[in-house]
């Protein structure tokens, strides 16, 4: 029993990161059609800009206020640049734009840190490891899945709760009677671009003070794992996202529990695989879009 | 109507469809001529680039015939190269080496050694069996689902591959396979796959899959089936590039799956886009343009000195350098330098009278 808990408790954990990821890809995508390749270089560029800061002993609330400050800015700054000429442009075109950005964003990072792996050294709390009745339960695990629970009920009331919200819903579900009813596209795009930032600042700490070490290159892993969450959730809208990203995370979890281990090293691929079946079955993805945002 | 014309659709009928071929043959044919005039001018110091270029060519005209006739971009395109690279790689190392390093091949693998012309096909067929397996689901999905989807087979393929370690090696790299790639196989491999790329384009099957790009509505309601129309181009796009990745094998000679990772995407993106993603001649004047830009990059990256000036190496430039230019490509002429526009050449104008249309 207890190991089917501990399982559980993994899986969420490792959901949850997921989901968050998930939903910062998903909102821009909802409004503008873009799949953001460059979406994993927010989260290096923000654990990159974090290594600096800790290491000048400054206390953690303040580094973590700096980089999300720092996150915000940077995706606001590639949605007005990079995307904001794109806006009506069909989406392939999105997404082949979106792979030119992160190449410069990457190629940024080069110049800047170089290509050694960074070690992000997390304060202590940290990397304590919790014993709950015989479950092992890593403190940054827990965290993960507060910081998740938390923006999610923070976004769900932004986009329920505030006038901003109802902007950001009406541009992505009829974007054109939007625009005649005066919601600007550029602002609603610029909000967007915002949550979106913070929501990737927020994963990237989280993401690697699990990994550990920073390379400008590591963007991809979790770009691949919010793509995959926000397709099999269904794109577009925000509970797809979420479950996407659990559902992944609990696939993976189980995954590795399940598999001899002669497999393991083909569980990358066994996911994938259910990923696209999954997909076969239900080609919107999980929760669909008339779900709405 | 000239003997010589840019066009954007074919003339009618059977010996049309052989007219529509023609063109972007005759392009193959220019390209092939210019990289050996190259080659004779400058001597053996450009053979190595001439044949890279020759490779990639084949590549984006193996990318251009899925994505410009379905609309999909395909992320999947490198797991065909690699493949198509390591099918070629494990039937052409010489049995000797084989028994060495890859003890644990299956026999009837292990004691096969074939010439170049077959190593070509199976790894064309390897890619193309594979596209034709996994596109049943893939080519299901649309637009971004579906690109996305791409992405994940080129995560699976890179996973089978470093995993399986008694045919690959794993990550470690794959090496022995013979240098076999030579002017005369990678620019007749470039004239023959153009062949049958702009086969396809012109022909039922390539209007098909344009017709469901254009309006997948339209396209059904007049009775065009979206999985066939897309899974054909994406099938005979894998074996063009699958042949590229074995002529890219016998270049390397040395690989490992890391080789045919998403850093490999880039080039050929680039390449397509720059040209025209709806144009067979648009992708092999893409493939000319950016192999140049890359080169003279590959310089810089190096490190140059201009006179006094001391120009300090800069590695990864010229991936930033791709990225802009597809950014402002993208912005600026969405369609790339040709767009949809294909050469023709119609060598029955000459006998038709004037006045008849």
């Amino acid at each position: 029993m207890t190991v089917v808990i501990q399982r559980v408790v993994d899986a969420l954990s490792v959901g949850s990161t997921y989901a968050l990821l998930a939903l910062g890809l998903t909102l821009v995508y909802s409004v503008m059609n873009l799949i953001n390749f460059a979406y994993g270089m927010l989260l290096v560029w923000t654990a990159l800009v974090a290594v600096p800061l800790i290491d000048t002993g400054l206390p953690a609330v303040v580094v973590v206020a700096i980089c999300l400050v720092f996150a915000v800015g940077l995706s606001i700054a590639m949605g007005r640049v990079a995307f904001r000429p794109f806006l009506t442009a069909p989406p392939v075109t999105l997404l082949i734009t979106s792979f030119g950005v992160e190449l410069v964003l990457q190629y940024g990072a080069l110049l800047f840190f170089g290509e050694n792996p960074r070690i992000l050294r997390v304060p202590d709390f940290l990397t304590k490891v919790l014993f709950i009745g015989g479950l092992r339960i890593p403190a940054i695990e827990l965290i993960t899945i507060a910081t998740a629970v938390v923006v999610v009920l923070g976004l769900y009331l932004l986009l329920n709760r505030t006038f901003f919200g109802v902007q950001i819903r009406a541009a992505a579900e009829q974007p054109d009677v939007a625009r005649l009813m005066g919601i600007s596209p550029g602002r609603v795009l610029t909000v967007v671009f915002a949550i979106s930032g913070l929501i990737a600042g927020v994963v990237g700490l989280l993401w690697f003070a699990k990994v550990g070490a920073i390379t400008p290159r590591s963007d991809l892993d979790p770009t691949f794992k919010a793509f995959v969450s926000i397709v099999l959730g269904g794109l577009g809208n925000t509970r797809g996202a979420v479950v996407g990203g659990l559902v992944l995370g609990a696939l993976e979890v189980s995954l590795s529990a399940i598999l001899p281990l002669a497999a393991l090293g083909y569980s990358d691929a066994i996911v994938f695989l259910i990923v696209i079946w999954i997909l076969l079955l239900r080609p919107r993805g999980l929760i669909g879009p008339s779900a709405g945002l | 109507m000239a003997l010589i014309a840019l066009r954007r659709d074919r003339p009618e009928g059977r010996s049309g469809l052989l007219v529509g071929m023609l063109g972007p043959v005759v392009v193959a044919g220019l390209v092939t001529l210019l990289a050996w005039l190259v080659v004779q001018v400058t001597g053996a110091s450009t053979s190595g680039i001439v044949i890279l270029f020759g490779i990639n060519a084949v590549m984006v005209v193996g990318f251009q015939c899925f994505v410009g006739n379905t609309g999909i971009v395909s992320f999947g395109h490198v797991a065909f190269m690699g493949l198509g690279a390591y099918a070629a790689g494990i039937v052409s190392v010489p049995v000797t080496m084989k028994s060495i390093f890859l003890p644990s091949l299956p026999h009837f693998l292990g004691q096969t050694e074939l010439p170049t012309f077959w190593t070509l096909l199976i790894g064309g067929s390897v890619a193309a069996v594979v596209a034709f397996v996994m596109g049943l689901a893939i080519m299901r999905l649309s637009g971004a689902a579906a690109s996305i989807a791409t992405l994940g087979l080129l995560v699976i393929v890179n996973n089978v591959l470093s995993q399986a370690h008694a045919i690959t090696r794993g990550p470690q790299s794959f090496f022995g396979v013979p240098r076999d790639a030579t002017f005369e196989w990678v620019f007749g491999s470039l004239i023959a796959v153009v062949v049958v790329s702009a086969w396809l384009k012109w022909s039922a099957l390539g209007l098909r899959a344009r017709s469901v790009r254009d309006d997948p509505i339209a396209a059904e309601a007049s009775g065009v089936r979206r999985l066939p129309a897309r899974l054909w181009p994406f099938v005979v796009s894998a074996f063009i590039t699958g042949v590229g990745g074995a002529l890219y094998a016998q270049d390397l000679t040395a690989f490992s799956p890391d080789s045919f990772f998403v850093s490999q995407i880039v080039g050929v993106l680039v390449m397509a886009i720059i040209g025209g993603l709806s144009s067979i001649s648009g992708a092999l004047v893409g493939a000319a343009i950016i192999s140049v830009l890359a080169e003279l990059l590959r310089r810089i990256e190096a490190g140059f000195s201009i006179g006094p000036i001391e120009v300090q190496s800069a590695v990864g430039i010229s991936e930033a350098v791709f990225g802009v230019a597809l950014i402002l490509m993208l912005r600026w002429r969405p369609a790339g330098v040709l767009g949809a526009l294909e050469l023709e050449v119609d060598p029955r104008l000459g006998r038709i009278k004037k006045g008849v249309p």
